[in-house]
């Protein structure tokens, strides 16, 4: 699983069967730093996430399969929608 | 999945039975500065993909990766790892 930025939405009308009805949005992973990956991906996403939301994103195709049946080629899935990320070292920690 | 263009079709002859009958296009993954800008440019390192959509050349599609790929002709195994999973009509990028 990583964290990842959404950047925007995917519009398409042909489509492999099982992903009729699906969210697509535009991401970019995330590093530990914040900085944001050259390539985009494409994840499909049914918690409503918005643009500029940080979201996890998982690639166990399971969960796709699990909802969009076994013939799905989903894989990268939203899992959920980042509130926040704890970065700070405790003191102990420091 | 990750976005690519279309650069062409590969026919093979021959090929392993599973790859019988399959159209594979020729992919070049988009990297987000080209995206935005819009410029039909991909940037990735090209990949081949099984194609059971149709997409033209210079169009540009979501492939899947990994076993997922595989997962459109179950329950028979084949040995593919990239798949088209749609053809982008729009993409709306948020500034």
């Amino acid at each position: 699983m990583f964290l990842a930025r959404i950047g925007g939405t995917v519009v398409a009308a042909v489509k492999h069967p099982t992903l009729d009805g699906c969210r697509f949005l535009i991401a970019q992973r995330l590093e530990a730093d914040g900085s944001a990956a050259l390539e985009p991906i494409v994840v499909v996403d049914w918690l409503g996430a918005g643009s500029g939301a940080t979201v996890l994103v998982s690639t166990d195709g399971d969960i796709a399969r699990n909802r969009l049946g076994n013939t799905t080629p989903a894989r990268m899935v939203v899992v959920g929608i980042v509130d926040q990320v704890q970065t700070r070292l405790s003191a102990r920690q420091r | 999945m990750r976005l690519g263009v279309v650069r062409g079709h590969v026919v093979l002859n021959p090929a392993v039975a599973a790859f019988h009958g399959k159209t594979l296009v020729v992919l070049e993954p988009v990297t987000m500065e080209n995206l935005r800008a819009g410029n039909g440019l991909g940037g990735g390192k090209s990949l081949v993909a099984i194609d059971e959509l149709g997409a033209a050349k210079g169009q540009m599609v979501a492939f899947t990766e990994g076993r997922e790929a595989a997962n459109p002709f179950w329950p028979n195994a084949v040995p593919v790892d990239a798949y088209c999973s749609l053809i982008v009509d729009s993409i709306n990028i948020q500034p």
